[in-house]
């Protein structure tokens, strides 16, 4: 099976006033066509960096150290602008948490639909459609998103929609180049639950029709578990551990997940107390030293200080980097 | 804990043994002539030491009923009382006094500090505008406040872009629980947080209030959340109150369908192994 991204070891800084952010420090990721990865962590541990850079639109002033990343048979990192082109938003489209940031005001849905096809067949050096075709075509797209009135939809402007059709119009958006890749980050983190229930259902079902392949970035556990088969913990910058959704749910073997775990309130358990992971995440300008958990880790020992702990295979498709992995 | 400045009030609650009682609350707002009933009729009461949960979808009027409850807007209908005393019949003084006892935090703690003013002042605010708290009691204070958050005493030099989520949500809280109020509204107080954050900030709050005996009025959308930490539930919808109970009654049996609905749409995990 060979992947359709996969992201060898790879380093990101960023420069800043204060030093250098090292927001990516090694990561090492695979998905396979019509999987469905999920990655958790806390804010601020580089989640979102990471899918831009996939997407070639990492920080402005961001600088891949070393590693790389391979698309569908294509090193991401060696493409001009031209060729990112007829990739980004075409053949790997992302949605985000705040529709109404991408979505234009001013205009239509229904325009800013049509024009999203407009630009990928100008990006794909495809004759442009006729007006009977886009509209064919953005009705067609609101259906995969499960839109019932299409007519009236088109018709509205973005702020005349709940928060929930207006990311169903983003999904749709990211659908029109046919992607291969969807990465959502955060898509649901703000929407009630009915409607976060809803949107998860809509992703599971285009993975399904579709074929779809989906990274799908949250720090709700919960909306992980609900679409994703394989997930990737984050930890300041580094993936601690990977693995079957199940498996790492019920058996976590980092200390950092067991603790991420362990912070969640239970909407089925009672009032059990809540383990808070002590301290905060670091500042990456000065990583600690070895196992950038080590502050906070329960476990560490001496050698967490000093050396970083390799990615270990602990079990068919589970790895972990801990040098005192949990049982 | 207590500081000199600060007398507890001798008020007593009322005989039913609730800090906080509402009756027929109604807000309707005007907008573009038309009017909208944000808050319809809803009674609810809060005994003191108890944390009392809203729960509802976006726009039910959860933040409205706090934002009524703390008299930040006037309510078109209804009755708020507060420790015995009708606070919809106040008003001036009184109702400043009054109110210094209820304190709210709000969702967004990154809109809720000025951003050009240092967490010093931030904190110092309450107790300069409500008390004659100065000079090294004042930085006394100060430092404690920052200590039962659980933030070091170097942070007052900071501004709030220097902080992350959660400890801008930590100053905000220690800001209201400055002059130690006995009732906090808590509106969406960790939907901006992570997790980790949140259960920090839970658990905190959990021990704040046992520690300076307060009551909270704790308004949620993420049902696990608030089956942890509240005694009593109440479930919102379109700006009325559909069910409410004992947390335990209603999410073992809730009586309502959409309230079912609700508490059937949060994803479940597999049950950790260990
Ligand atoms: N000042 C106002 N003028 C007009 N309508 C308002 C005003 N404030 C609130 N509303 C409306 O009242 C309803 C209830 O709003 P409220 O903020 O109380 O909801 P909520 O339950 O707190 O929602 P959320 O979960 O999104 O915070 C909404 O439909 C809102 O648009
Ligand atoms: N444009 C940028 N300039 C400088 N630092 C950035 C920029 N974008 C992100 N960062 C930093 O990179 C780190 C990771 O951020 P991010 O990927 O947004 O985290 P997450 O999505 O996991 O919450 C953070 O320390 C953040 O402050
Ligand atoms: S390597 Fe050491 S510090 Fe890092 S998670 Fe494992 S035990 Fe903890
Ligand atoms: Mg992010
Ligand atoms: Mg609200």
């Amino acid at each position: 099976m060979t992947a359709l991204l996969s992201i060898e070891n790879y380093h990101l800084d960023i420069p800043t006033f204060d030093g250098t952010l090292k927001v990516l420090d090694g990561i090492n990721l695979s998905l396979a066509q019509g999987e469905t990865l999920g990655i958790v962590g806390e804010s601020g541990c580089g989640k979102t960096v990471l899918a831009r850079s996939i997407l070639g639109i990492g920080p402005q002033r961001a600088r891949r150290t070393s590693g790389r990343m391979t698309f569908d048979s294509m090193p991401l990192d060696e493409l001009n602008e031209a060729e990112w082109r007829r990739i980004r938003g075409v053949k790997i489209s992302m949605i985000f948490q705040d529709p109404m940031t991408y979505l234009n005001p001013l205009l239509t849905v229904g325009r800013q639909l049509s024009d999203v096809l407009v630009a990928h067949a100008r990006a794909l050096s495809r004759p442009a459609l006729s007006r009977q075709e886009r509209r064919r075509r953005c009705s067609e797209l609101l259906d995969q998103v499960q839109i019932r009135d299409p007519e009236r939809v088109e018709a509205s402007y973005p702020h005349q929609l709940s928060g929930g059709m207006r990311q169903r119009i983003l999904i749709a958006m990211a659908l029109a180049g046919e992607p291969k890749l969807l990465i959502a980050d955060e898509p649901t983190t703000a929407l009630d639950v009915t409607i976060q229930a809803q949107i998860l259902d809509l992703l599971r079902d285009l993975v399904h029709r579709l074929g779809l392949t989906v990274v799908m970035i949250s720090h709700d556990v919960g909306a992980i578990a609900a679409i994703a088969q394989r997930v990737a913990v984050m930890y300041a910058g580094v993936v601690v551990e990977q693995g079957a959704t199940n498996d790492i749910l019920t058996h976590p073997r980092h200390p950092y997940t067991q603790g991420l775990l362990g912070a969640l309130p239970d909407i089925e358990g009672d009032h059990q107390s809540l383990e808070a992971i002590p301290g905060t995440i670091p500042n990456l300008i000065h990583p600690p030293s070895g196992c950038r958990f080590h502050p906070r880790c329960p476990r560490a020992t001496a050698i967490c200080t000093s050396d970083k702990p390799a990615m270990t295979s602990i079990g068919a498709d589970h790895v972990v980097a801990c040098h005192h992995a949990l049982d | 804990m207590l500081s000199p400045a600060i007398t507890p009030s001798t008020d007593a609650n009322t005989d039913d043994g609730s800090i906080l009682s509402v009756t027929g609350l109604t807000k309707v707002f005007v907008s573009g002539g038309k009017e909208f009933r944000a808050v319809d009729d809803v009674s609810l009461s809060v005994n003191a030491g108890d944390v009392l949960g809203i729960v509802g979808e976006s726009g039910s009027g959860k933040s409205t009923v706090a934002r009524l409850v703390m008299r930040l807007i006037e309510p078109t209908a209804g009755r708020i009382v507060f420790e015995g005393g009708d606070l919809t019949a106040k008003s001036g003084e009184e109702l400043r006094r009054m109110r210094r006892h209820m304190q709210i935090v709000f969702q967004n703690p990154h809109s809720s500090l000025d951003p050009r003013h240092t967490i010093h002042s931030a904190l110092a605010e309450p107790f300069l505008i409500q008390t004659n708290l100065r000079g090294i009691e004042l930085e006394r204070r100060i430092d404690a406040l920052l200590d039962i958050v659980s933030l070091p005493k170097a942070f007052k030099y900071r501004f709030p872009h220097e902080l992350s989520g959660g400890q801008k949500q930590r100053i905000c809280i220690a800001r209201a629980v400055a002059l130690e109020p006995r009732l906090l509204v808590l509106d969406e107080p960790t939907s901006a947080l992570d997790v980790s954050v949140q259960a920090q900030i839970i658990t905190f709050l959990q021990e704040l209030r046992q520690r300076l005996n307060l009551t909270y009025l704790f308004i949620s959308h993420n049902l696990a959340v608030v089956r942890h930490i509240c005694d009593h539930v109440i479930v919102m919808n379109q700006g009325k109150v559909l069910e409410q109970g004992t947390t335990e009654s209603v999410f073992a049996h809730p009586q309502n369908d959409y309230t079912r609905q609700l508490i059937d749409s949060v994803p479940r995990l597999p049950r950790l192994a260990i």
